[in-house]
Formats: structure tokens, sequence, C-alpha cells
């Protein structure tokens, strides 16, 4: 009878327990099954080093976890440094679940310093035999971007090998742009109607290269304008553009023996709102009706409101932006639009100088370049997934890393 | 000496500015060249804000075509420079930031500018249309190619498009136009994309070596 | 009198206004892109005053003591010398620094962002291809894959498109009307959506003909 009780109140006991565990929340994003407690596990090991690639102030800390994080009653993990020349010791961080690293910004490259870490778990704080002593300083150089320094400067001296090859008289051929061809013939037309030219540079300040792009074009437009006295109008966004673009216009009327036709007014502010600006240039065109139009810069949506607006005046329309997003519109409304990279080549190209030319064999060497590299990649993949070839998987990783700009 | 100094200065901020993505230490330089263009960039607008005023000004005086939308412009611009610069009808009074509620900058900036902005902007409808009906007459290949890739996206993201081609069996579903369309976006435009990206750094690069080696100069003026 | 009712009034009478445009050029609408020109110029200038000039520069150097943007003040000074006719050529030192330091930036950040990230997502295309794709992925980057290289033929300045050269360029062509094709398609959507917004504002906030 006794022993019978006995069995019943284990029984009860065992039940009850059992009952109370599965209705307990859990603390950990982990499975709670009957995993390790806190005595049968290890301890921290803690490694702490000066960061890199940095320009100093900065120690990262990384550690182990023996098993803390699976354990009920896991909050994190606590930081804990020790300034080892003034003897403070601070709490610097506590780390999200899944952290095994933290890099402690806020260190001197004065001092040294050592770091522990502790879980804390059920409110106890289970802390690790401290790390080495280390101490911050900065790097001269970001090794991360060797890749990018070695390309870099294989392209750049691609550039000046062809500058100078120029320079020494090497016939350089290019081919022809349509765009850019039909300026001068944009420029006759205006004149020989008594109609302005309008110049629109982007609606971007001289801090974007487009704007500055656009400008150098408006050099050589300029030294057309002021041989045929065509008259030019040039609204801007921004008030560094407008002196920009005036000192740009005066010297091409200098150069062109014609400096008492040059007129500050040519180029003249308007606002530096977009939709605003664009109202004026759309008046302009509609009022002025000019016989050429030039939209050579940085645009936004604005963009395809100015080319229709021209197109609906009849004016000849020569566009180009290295704004992907707006080169269809362009294409949609002018007769001649420079894509991307051919807006860049332009101004060397208008002004024939044997110099300006090279530059553009030089961007060639990058495109090959490109182009080589992608080939390769591709033929190196397909023969390392066919036959598993560990040269070609060599390659494959080399080009990963070559490009990788993280 | 008046065109030496400016290319100096040119080469030498150009070349800084390249090296301190190189050096850690040195990253801060950048943040500093943009601090120092917003500074240029406000000064600058005296210059331009003057040009506005004096140009209207000669307008109004000369009663030249068109002088009575010169006056309203400047009465504009006056409301605007009065309103923001004592912060009048400011909440917060002239310590407040400038774009309180209730501040009479921030209402004609609320009941002025922003409709006038969202209208211009609005007009876009009628503008895409009218490139629409021009750019898709397919007088060549190109043209043609660009008007069918223009209507499967358009067609793509409506509920046509899904009734056009949803009797096209599973096997076959990418033919379907919103499979296509997505197919199109990923693949051959992401293609194009690449292509014009490429080129268009290379075309900088080209541009910035031609600027920092004193070879595109002609934004400096000349020695005069 | 409510201000926000005086205030609707003006924002739909400039929105007519301004899209009279539509039909033609006409006084209304002179009045209107007059009163945006005036406005603008105004709130920009006011924006720049109390942001960069006051906040940053002032604010900057008397109470924060950077005085690292007393540089800055300099050069911007010197931009207002060429309101006099004679030492106006010390405007040209703050552009060159302008240009000087677009030019150095851009150039990194277009090499890095536009070039090397473009090659490597493209060799990582065909990469990740080969390793767990479909046949449908593969030849997906496959296009992706002749459609660079084609397109990076059609910018190549060194060689006439003429022959075989040529008739990969217009392969390259294609693409690249595609290209704009996709953006032309995409677009159009949000633009009308842009339309919608301001009859929308006109019925409703105005008229109140729509709840």
């Amino acid at each position: 009878m006794i022993a019978l009780l006995r069995i019943a109140k284990s029984v009860v006991f065992i039940s009850s327990l059992l009952f109370v565990m599965s209705i307990l929340p859990t603390h950990s994003v982990y499975s709670q099954d009957a995993g390790p407690s806190v005595s049968d596990l290890g301890s921290i090991t803690v490694r702490a080093h000066d960061t890199d690639n940095d320009a100093g102030g900065a120690i990262t800390v990384e550690w182990d976890d023996p098993g803390y994080e699976k354990l009920a009653g896991f909050v994190g993990f606590l930081i804990w440094r020790t300034n080892t020349l003034a003897g403070t010791n601070d709490s610097v961080e506590v780390t999200p679940f899944g952290t095994r690293t933290y890099d402690d910004r806020s260190v001197s490259d004065d001092s040294t310093y050592s770091y522990s870490v502790a879980a804390l778990v059920n409110g106890e704080r289970l802390m690790s035999a401290p790390s080495v002593q280390v101490r911050s300083s900065k790097q001269w150089f970001d090794g991360r971007l060797t890749w990018v320094l070695i390309l870099g400067l294989i392209i750049c001296g691609a550039v000046i090998y062809f500058i100078e090859s120029a320079k020494r008289g090497t016939k350089l051929f290019l081919r022809r742009i349509a765009g850019l061809e039909a300026i001068d013939e944009a420029v006759g037309r205006a004149t020989e109607m008594g109609r302005p030219i309008l110049f629109v540079a982007g609606i971007q300040d001289m801090d974007d290269v487009q704007t500055i792009a656009g400008l150098t074009i408006l050099g050589s437009i300029a030294r057309t304008v002021a041989e045929y006295d065509t008259k030019i109008n040039m609204p801007v966004r921004a008030s560094l553009v407008m002196t920009a673009a005036r000192e740009t216009i005066k010297q091409a009327y200098i150069t062109a023996g014609r400096p008492d036709a040059y007129n500050d007014d040519m180029v003249h502010y308007v606002t530096d709102e977009q939709f605003g600006f664009v109202a004026a240039v759309d008046g302009i065109m509609v009022r002025e009706r000019p016989a050429a139009c030039f939209f050579l810069g940085a645009f936004f949506a604005e963009s395809l409101i100015m080319a229709e607006t021209g197109n609906s005046i009849g004016a000849i329309q020569v566009a180009g932006t290295a704004m992907p997003a707006q080169l269809p519109f362009f294409v949609a409304a002018c007769d001649y639009t420079l894509i991307g990279e051919e807006l860049f080549a332009a101004s060397a190209y208008l002004s024939e100088e044997p110099r300006q030319l090279g530059s553009l064999k030089g961007a060639d060497v990058g495109k090959a370049i490109a182009m080589i590299v992608i080939l390769v990649g591709v033929i190196a993949t397909t023969i390392a997934s066919a036959w598993n070839s560990e040269s070609m998987l060599w390659i494959e990783n080399l080009l990963r890393q070559m490009f990788s700009t993280g | 000496m008046k065109r030496q100094i400016p290319m100096l200065i040119l080469s030498a901020v150009g070349t800084l500015l390249v090296v301190s993505v190189f050096i850690p230490s040195a990253r801060h330089w950048q943040e500093d060249a943009s601090l120092y263009f917003d500074i240029i960039a406000v000064f600058a607008f005296f210059l331009g804000g003057g040009n506005l005023i004096r140009v209207h000004t000669e307008k109004v005086n000369r009663k030249s075509a068109g002088w009575i939308y010169s006056v309203v412009t400047l009465l504009g611009f006056g409301i605007m420079l009065v309103a923001g610069l004592f912060k009048i009808g400011n909440p917060g009074g002239i310590a407040g930031d400038i774009s309180q509620t209730g501040s009479y900058f921030q209402l004609l900036f609320q009941y002025v500018m922003s409709p006038l902005n969202s209208t211009m902007y609005a007009l876009l409808a009628f503008y895409v249309a009218s490139a629409s009906y021009r750019a898709f007459r397919a007088k060549n290949t190109e043209a043609t190619i660009l008007l069918v890739a223009a209507f499967v996206i358009l067609l793509g993201r409506t509920a046509l498009g899904v009734l056009l081609t949803n009797w096209i069996p599973a096997q076959l579903s990418v033919l379907q136009i919103p499979n296509l369309a997505i197919w199109i976006m990923n693949a051959p435009n992401l293609a194009g994309q690449r292509a014009i990206m490429i080129g268009i750094s290379l075309g900088v690069i080209s541009m910035s070596l031609r600027l920092l080696l004193g070879i595109e100069r002609s934004y400096l003026g000349g020695d005069n | 009198m409510d201000s926000a009712l005086i205030g609707t009034w003006l924002a739909a009478l400039l929105t007519l206004g301004i899209m009279s445009f539509i039909y033609k050029d006409n006084l209304y609408y002179k009045v209107c892109e007059a009163i945006f020109i005036g406005i603008s110029a105004g709130y920009w200038f006011i924006t720049y005053f109390w942001d960069s000039l006051y906040r940053k520069a002032w604010v900057g150097i008397v109470h924060q003591g950077d005085y690292i943007l007393l540089g800055g003040v300099i050069l911007g000074a010197m931009m207002l010398t060429r309101l006099f006719g004679k030492i106006g050529w010390i405007a040209r030192w703050p552009l060159a620094f302008i240009v000087g330091a677009t030019a150095g930036l851009k150039m990194m950040v277009y090499f890095t962002t536009n070039a090397m990230a473009q090659v490597h997502g493209t060799v990582n295309d065909m990469m990740a291809a080969f390793s767990g794709g479909d046949l449908y992925d593969l030849i997906g980057r496959l296009v992706i894959l002749i459609g660079t290289v084609t397109g990076l033929i059609y910018f190549y300045f060194s060689k006439e498109h003429k022959g075989v050269f040529g008739g990969v360029a217009k392969v390259g062509t294609w693409f690249l009307m595609i290209t704009f094709g996709a953006s032309f398609g995409y677009t159009v959507m949000s633009r009308m959506s842009l339309l919608l917004g301001r009859i929308d504002f006109l019925l409703t906030d105005w008229l109140k003909l729509v709840k």
C-alpha cells in the first residue's frame, strides 16, 4: 500500500514537472532540449587585434562561444575593456545573438588595452580570461583596395601612354559619332534662320562630372557660335555653372577673335529649383524659338519635358547624358543622342587635339580589359565546372577577388 | 599666370582626393571638400541671385517685352527672401527652424512652390504620351526593338498583359507577358545597363585625367 | 479667413495655370512661371543661407571651432571678386578647386561602382549559372554576357563599325535599344500616376467633388 502510494506520488510529481516545463517560455532562439548546463561548458576564448585598414582608434575583438548562446536565460555577450595604461575598466557593449566579433571604436592609439568577454546568463556574468594587450594604430594604405589601385593604375597608365603617343605625332583613329558631326550643321542652321541656339548644361551643379563634360563641349560650340556670329542663350540652374559657363564662352569669343561680341547676359541664372528651371526653359523655347537645342549634361525627369517642347518648335536637338534612366527619352525625342561615354568623349572629338583624342584610346584599353576579364572568367568557370580543374578554379577566385569592391 | 595657378590648384586638389580614397586617415578630406563646395555654392548664389535681380530689373526699366512678368518674378523673390531671412510668422521666432509649420516661408512652400512643382512633374504624362506616339512609329530595326521592349514591359505591369497570354501553357510560361517582362528586365536590360555603366566610368576616368593633367581647360578662361 | 482654404485655392489656380501650357503658351502660364521662378529662387537662397552659410560655416567656425571651414569661406569670398572686373580672374581659383575635387572624387567613385562592380557582377553571374542554376537561368545569364560584351564593343572608339566588328556592334545596339525600351515602358505608368495625383487634388481637395 505504502509502495503504491510512493509510486503514485512519484508519477504525480514527474507529470507535474513535465507539465510545468512544457508551458515555460523559452529565452533562447535555439530549441530547448535538455542541452548542456553552464558547468559543462568551457570558457570563452577571446582574441583582440588592431582593426585593419582604418585610420586608427579601433580594435577588433573576436571570441569563440563554447555553447553559452544555446542556454536558456542567455541574454548576450558583454565586452569588457581594460585600459592597461590608465588602469581603468569599462564595459563597452552588450552584443546581440549570433555575434562573435565587435569593433571597439572608442580607443586611443596612445594606450594599450586587453579585453574579456562575459556571457550573460540568468543574471550571471561568466567572464572569460583576458586577451593579450593590444594597441590600435592607423594603416597608411587600405589593403582591400589593392586591386582597385592596380587596375586603376593600368587604365590611367594606358590613357597617359596614348596621350604621350599622340603628342609625339602618332596618328590615332577614332570612329565617327553622328551626334557630334551634327553640331556644326545645327549651329549653321540657326545662323541661316537668324534664330538663337539654346544650350543647357544639365541641371546639376559643378560637383557633377557630367556638368563639367557639358561645359567642355560648350567651349567648342561657343567657338563655332562666335565664328558664325550666332546668338546663344544659356539658362543655368546653378550659380557656379553660370560663372564657369561665362568664362568658357568669353574665352571662345576671344579665341575666335571677336571679344567685343561677347555679352555676360548670354548665360543667365534662372532658379535652383528643378521644375522651376524647366518651366523657364520651356518658356524660352516657345517664345524665342531657338533653331537648335543642345542638352548636354546631367538630367532627371525634366529631360522629356524639355526635349518634347524642343521637338514641338521644330528645333534640331542634340542631347547627351550619362543618366541611363533619361537616355530613352532623349533617344525618342531628340535628333541625335550622345549615349553615356560619348558625352565625355565629345569634347575631345570636337577639339581634334591629339592629346585629347589620345585619352579616348586609353579608355578603349579599359573596355578591352573588361571584355577580356569577362570572357576569361566565363571560360574558366565553364572548364572548372565541367572538369573540376584546380587551375581554372584558381583563376575564377582570382577574378572574383580582383573585381570585388568590398 | 591667371591660368597657371588655377590649373595647379585643380591638379593638386584632384590628386589629393584620389589618393585619399586609399589612405584611411585621409578619407575625411572628401567630407571637407564637400563642405567647402556647399559654402562656395552659397557665395556663388549671391552672383546668381544678383544676376536674376539685375536681368529682371533691366527688363522692367527698359519696358522690354514681358516686363510685367519680371515684376512678378522680382516680387516673388523679394517676398520669399523677407519671409525667410526674418523668419516671419515662425512659431520659434528668429532662432527657430526655417521650415517650422505655420511660418510664412513654409506656407509659401506648401501652397505655392509645392503645387507648381507637382504640376510640372505631372505634365510628364502628356509628354510621355506624345513621345511614345512618335517613337513607336517603328521606322527601322532599332526603333522596332525599342517599341517591342517598351510594350512588353508596359503590358507586363498591367492586368491586360496577364489576360493576353494566360492561355500559354506552363512549360512555356516564360513567354507569358508578365514573365517575359521580368526576364527582359533581368537579362537583356541588365546587360545593356552594364555596358553603359562600364563605358561611363571609363569616360569619366579619361575626362578626369584630361582635367587633372591640364589638357582640358576651357572653363578656366584665358590669360586675360 | 481660413489660411488652408486660401492656400488650397491658390494651389489649384497655380496648378491649372501650369497645365494650360499643354494647350499653348499663354498669359496665365507666363504669370505662373514668373511666380514659380521668383518664389523658388528665393526659397533656395534662404535654404542655402541658413543651412550652409549659417549652420555649417558660421556655427561650425565660431561656435564649434572647426577652423578648417575658413578655407571654404575664403574660397567663397573669392567667388565674389567676379563682380569686380579687374580682379574677377580670382574667381577661377575656387572654380578650379571645385572642378579638381569633382574630377578626383568622381573618378574613383565611378571606377569602383560602375566599372569594377559591373564586371564583378557579370563574371559572378556566369559562375552562379554553372553551379546550381537551371537551363532557363543559364540562358538568361548567357544573354547578359553577350549583351554586356557586344554593348562594350558598340562603345569602342578605336575601330570603325564595319564587317564582323560592325555586325557585333550592331548586336550591341540592339541590346541598348532593349534597355532603352525597358526603361521607357517602366516609367510610363509612374508618369501617368503623377497626373492622377494632381487631378485627385483638384477634384478632392479643391472642388470637393470626390470624397
